[in-house]
């Protein structure tokens, strides 16, 4: 079997859905001025790219139809480069992802995009026509459940107090904001020139965040609750795409992989407690590694909500210390089906940075799942 | 020269904005210039400022968000040439003649010949400004005296110079009447024009004779306020309102400019604490506060109100108000001879003042016009007096005032002794006369074009009538229907008449308005109407005849969707707020022509119900057919029950189209005055062919649509947005929006989902919590969030 890395990874900056600077940009252009970025930052040559797998969560409008084929055609790929959209809700991208190495695995193909993009601008959560069973509704209600009040389930179940929460929130904005300010950020970022103005650093992060301010927010899904808007991630419109090959083509090719994919796994968990899916996929990918979590020296967890991303910590014992370098989703912002590429991305490109062994890409998805990635250094 | 297409503002202060404003409401692309900052990149910060100011300012300024994108900002330097495409360029800089003179002489440079400009002058008499001005300037400058706010005072003070060309006169009135809706009263280049210098004298007689006579402001107020159609401020009120230190300004100009003979001056008494409010920030309610104040927060809340014996000892001093019970004041509810005749020190401060003004206004004519029914409407639309000075004569009798000026040492004005018993306003059949200074009466004037409804009525007898509402032959084959009940609330006999109307028409005539008129409300008070009367359904509730509201609520039903399918074109005419059934009738119109300031919505959930007379088929209907929106069968339901669920109306006629309770085919009117006309005219122009519209068959999707909308209003629960009963009223709302069982296959016709609202308005009635919502708003005014 073909091992499949990382060989590239760039997104779009991300910007506050409605009030950003991408409001006014469709999702779809939006992508393939990222793709054909990403082709040309690679090196790799178009025509051997096999498929363009793009995840979406909400795949419709000008995100809709198959929007992955439209994309290829968007960004120049040849014609022959075949495309494939996928919905795993937040996992979507990372999902393309697997499926590329999947592919690589069984001879099916040697080089892959996988790319995920949403404007949550244009194509509202839950889609322009949520027409939910009447009959599921009726007997497992938590299928539909919003994602606000599953993050208040996590805090009450686990414990995790309002404090807690915003003081997580506040450290995501803190290393965000100094990654940016560092350029750290810069590197990773596609200009996107599509709405009249260029945009080219990310809008979510708040240099100003404060405890203060955090905790003047009131809560933003249960009166009673405790996850306030400052301590869930915004909504956010962008994209991104990773480079899957196998280590061969890369080698063969003089492309320079962040990191090898050692092994993945995808877990359902109980829909009202949705955020807790990264525990049981998490598991697996590190059985399947044949690592302990302790092993891991870079972590990206998806930050849905501050309550179910220390829930996760607490549950899998990952080190904080090793957890979203950057910052993450709360600060950086999380346009669904483009935040798995990016942590994926991401996670690869810190363990290069950060000289580890093995690192952890892992989200929590709605309607209760999980999704995990484990990668390694070449 | 044209007639007036681009404009340009200089000045973006709060009234050279709101002007920019104004003339952006009416769709006109305006140019908004200020200097350029000594500090900042951006030259064009100022009036960029100016124009984000705009959209957090209340009231609004702007009519829709699109209004704003209709003003560029700019600077006086590099744009200063870009006015030479300007028809009309505002100058509304800061009052001084030197500043303003200089600017003159640039625009002087740079405009394009013919072209008007005006200033916004309040305190600088034409003949100063135009002092050693370049020649080619005059024929083409005026005063356009705005009153703030703008876009809800609608008298524009228009003063011209001796130099000034009828053709400059001509196109800026026409302008400012029919694109930015001005009353244009015409002045003369006297100091104040007409309504500042009778209200600044009516405003410092009332605060130098409290003052003088002991009388403490929460009582002036009540009696110089609603007892005489004044505003129900009252004059502190009132100057707290727009802002005590304007006053100064006004009167420091007033004082330099008018002869010294002129009553003006023995009211314009020195009141130093004034000054030491202004010092302090306590500038009304744009400052800490004013006469009035508030200290403290929520519970703790305290109004108080200035002590106007210790002020006059030069101390501020604010105590706890107090509500004055004043038996002259209830008294004056029969007759204000009650209260202005009174011996008592409350009746002698309210003759003091009112006789005083009353004098000062008559002795004004020939000075300030010639046109007391010009004075009158400048007084009632700029200072939103109910009555103008001459009609509060002629409600008191002309002979009594003039009697009972001796009282107070004022001699009569001669126009007051050349009138002797008689009175100001006159009727001759359907001809409302005036007063003359010669003697005479001369027809009132109206603009051209414009239609008044108590013009059509005078001395004439309605068609049709009952207590609610009657109709009128408004010529040309078209008849008016007109609601007169409290709030214009509609009942039976509104629903009754309405359906003879329709038998009427049918039989002699061409086409139906639907139009009311109370054109002495203050700005944004009139009612089109609120809506079903519900003091009539909380009656037979009480009694338990659910038969009886529910027949109301066919009946409503059956007599709206007559309005849509008579084989003739019905015209809805709205001003102000059209909400539940006012809307709904307006839904139901073949077309509407809106005054600008109309507020529709469709507001049933505050009382705990559903709209019950056709507003959900119809508004399903018009999103369902928008071709802007997504499609599927979800978008335009939740848009209804968006809309529907929070009540929301919109705050402006511009507004409601972007909600669809008006058509991009419906008209709107600037000008209140012109309302009626044009909705004539509107109907007039459809009786040729006319065809009334198909039914409305609606695609649906049912229970899916019914669990979608349940999830949202139960996260809304959650987050303590929605109370349990908003819940009831919104799963009810959310069974009639999505059809009931339908499937999404299926076409539901219009009249299926007004059987759904009739069953959800039925049921919600017979709940406690709905009783409660109607009970209370009945009480209170307000609604009840239980």
């Amino acid at each position: 079997m073909s091992s499949a890395v990382i060989a590239a990874y760039a997104r779009s900056p991300f910007a506050l859905a409605r009030k950003g600077g991408l409001a006014r940009v469709r999702p779809d252009e939006m992508a393939a001025a990222v793709v054909r970025e990403l082709v040309a930052r690679s090196g790799v040559a178009a025509e051997d790219i096999e498929d363009l797998i793009v995840g979406c969560a909400f795949p419709e409008a000008e995100q809709g139809l198959n929007v992955a084929r439209l994309i290829g055609l968007m960004a120049d790929l040849p014609i022959g480069v075949a495309g494939a959209t996928v919905n795993r809700f937040c996992g979507s991208s990372m999902y393309s992802i697997h499926m590329a190495a999947g592919a690589i695995a069984m001879g099916a193909g040697e080089a892959f995009i996988a790319a995920g993009i949403e404007s949550m601008t244009r194509v509202p959560m839950g889609g322009f026509n949520p027409m939910p069973s009447p009959a599921l509704y009726g007997k497992m209600p938590a299928a539909y459940m919003g994602m606000g009040e599953t993050a208040e389930n996590v805090a009450k179940r686990w414990r995790i107090s309002r404090e807690a929460q915003e003081e997580f929130a506040l450290a995501s904005h803190v290393k965000a904001a100094a990654a940016q300010k560092a350029g750290r950020l810069a590197g990773e970022i596609v200009p996107i020139a599509l709405s009249g103005a260029t945009v080219s650093e990310d809008g979510c992060i708040r240099h100003d965040a404060s405890r203060e301010g955090l905790a003047g927010l009131k809560p933003a899904f249960d009166a009673e609750g405790s996850v306030t808007a400052g301590t869930s991630s915004p909504l956010t419109d962008g994209a991104s795409a990773v480079l899957v090959c196998s280590e061969a083509y890369a080698a063969r090719h003089g492309l320079a992989p962040l990191a090898r994919i050692r092994s993945v796994a995808v877990a359902g968990c109980a829909p009202d407690i949705m955020g807790m899916g990264p525990v049981a996929a998490s598991r697996k990918a590190l059985a399947r590694a044949g690592i302990e979590a302790s092993a891991l020296d870079v972590v990206e967890l998806n930050e849905a909500f501050a309550s179910q991303a220390l829930a996760c910590i607490g549950e899998l014992g990952l080190d904080p210390a090793r957890v979203n370098l950057d910052g993450g989703a709360i600060a950086l912002g999380h346009p669904l089906g483009a935040t798995g590429a990016r942590i994926t991305g991401k996670a690869a490109q810190l363990l290069g940075r950060e000289g580890g062994k093995f690192a952890l890409a892992t989200q929590c998805i709605g309607g209760g799942q999980g999704i995990a990635t484990v990668l390694e250094a070449l | 020269m044209g007639a007036i297409q681009s404009v340009a503002v200089i000045g973006a202060g709060v009234m050279g904005a709101a002007i920019a404003a104004q003339i952006a409401n009416a769709g006109i692309k305006v140019r908004l210039l200020d200097i350029v900052p000594k500090e900042g990149d951006d030259r064009n910060a100022i009036a960029r400022r100016a124009i984000e100011r705009l959209k957090t300012t209340q009231p609004a300024p702007l009519m829709s968000s699109r209004a704003a994108r209709l003003i560029t900002p700019g600077n006086t330097e590099d744009d200063f040439a870009a006015l030479a495409e300007c028809d009309w360029i505002v100058e509304a800089v800061i009052e001084r003649l030197d500043i303003k003179q200089a600017l003159y002489r640039r625009l002087a440079e740079v405009r394009k010949p013919g072209s008007v400009v005006s200033s916004n002058t309040s305190t600088i008499p034409l003949g100063e400004l135009m002092t050693d001005m370049p020649e080619s300037l005059r024929p083409d400058f005026v005063i356009t005296h705005f009153f703030n706010p703008p876009r809800y005072m609608r008298l524009l003070e228009l003063v011209s110079g001796p130099a000034t060309s009828a053709d400059a006169i001509a196109r800026v009135t026409e302008f400012c009447d029919v694109a930015l809706g001005k009353s244009v009263i015409p002045c003369r280049d006297t100091p104040g024009f007409i309504a500042n210098r009778i209200g600044t004298y009516w405003i410092q007689t009332a605060l130098a004779l409290a003052l003088e006579m002991g009388i403490e402001i929460e009582e002036a107020d009540a009696i110089m306020g609603r007892p005489m159609g004044f505003p129900s401020t009252g004059v502190f009120g009132l100057m707290d309102l727009v802002g005590i230190d304007l006053g100064p300004h006004v009167n420091a100009s007033l004082a330099r400019l008018l002869p010294k003979t002129d009553a003006f001056h023995r009211m314009n008494r020195e009141a130093p604490f004034l000054a030491t409010m202004i010092a302090e920030g306590y500038t009304g309610k744009k400052g800490k506060g004013g006469f009035y104040r508030s200290t403290g927060r929520g519970r703790e809340r305290v109004k108080e109100t200035l002590s106007l014996a210790a002020a006059a000892q030069g101390r501020l001093e604010w105590r706890p108000s107090i509500r004055p019970d004043i038996a002259e004041v209830k008294d004056a509810k029969t007759d204000l001879k009650r209260l202005v005749g009174a011996k008592s020190n409350y009746g002698r401060y309210a003759w003091g003042v009112l006789g005083r003004v009353l004098a000062y206004a008559a002795s004004l004519i020939p000075e300030i016009g010639d046109d007391i029914a010009a004075v009158d409407a400048a007084m009632r639309l700029g200072y939103t007096w109910k009555y103008g000075p001459f009609e509060l004569i002629d409600r008191l009798g002309a002979d009594w005032v003039a009697s009972r000026l001796a009282d107070l040492d004022e001699p009569v004005p001669p126009l007051l002794a050349k009138l002797g018993a008689g009175a100001f306003y006159r009727e001759d059949g359907a001809t409302l006369l005036r007063f003359t200074p010669d003697g005479g009466y001369r027809a009132v004037a109206r603009a051209p074009g414009v239609l008044l409804l108590e013009d059509a009525k005078r001395g004439r007898k309605p068609v049709l009538s009952n207590k609610s509402a009657s109709v009128w032959d408004i010529g040309d084959g078209v008849l008016c229907v007109e609601f007169h009940s409290i709030m214009n609330a509609i009942d039976g006999d509104t629903l009754a008449l309405l359906g003879k109307t329709i038998a009427l028409v049918q039989k002699s005539h061409k086409a139906m308005v639907i139009y009311s008129e109370n054109l002495r409300t203050g700005p944004g008070k009139e009612n089109f109407s609120v809506g079903a009367n519900l003091g009539l359904a909380m009656f037979a509730a009480n009694l338990r005849m659910w038969g009886k509201i529910e027949g109301t609520v066919k009946e409503g039903q059956k007599i709206l969707q007559a309005l849509r399918e008579a084989p003739f074109p019905v015209v809805g005419a709205p001003s102000g707020r059209a909400l539940g059934g006012g809307c709904e009738i307006l839904l139901h119109c073949d077309a509407v022509q809106a005054h600008a300031e109309t507020y529709m919505g469709l507001v049933e959930v505050g009382v705990g119900l559903v709209p019950g007379w056709g507003g959900c088929a119809a508004m399903l209907a018009r999103w369902q057919g928008a071709k802007d929106a997504p499609r599927g069968p979800m978008p335009a339901v939740a848009k209804v029950f968006e809309m529907i669920s929070t009540a929301k109306v919109a705050t402006s006629a511009a507004e409601a189209r972007e909600l669809k309770f008006l058509r991009p085919g419906d008209g709107i009117t600037m000008n209140r005055e012109r309302v009626l006309a044009d909705a004539k005219a509107r109907a007039l122009a459809m009786v040729a062919g006319y065809a009334p519209p198909e039914p409305d068959t609606l695609q649906l999707p049912g229970a899916t649509g019914r669990v979608a909308l349940g999830m949202a209003v139960e996260d809304f629960r959650k987050k303590g947005v929605a109370t349990p009963h908003d819940v009831t009223v919104s799963t009810h709302l959310a069974r009639v929006l999505t059809g009931g069982d339908t499937d999404m296959l299926d076409p539901v016709p219009a009249g299926a989902v007004k059987d759904l609202e009739r069953e959800a308005f039925m049921a919600l009635f017979r709940t406690r919590e709905s009783q409660a919502r109607i009970k209370h708003i009945l009480d209170t005014g307000k609604p009840l969030r239980n």
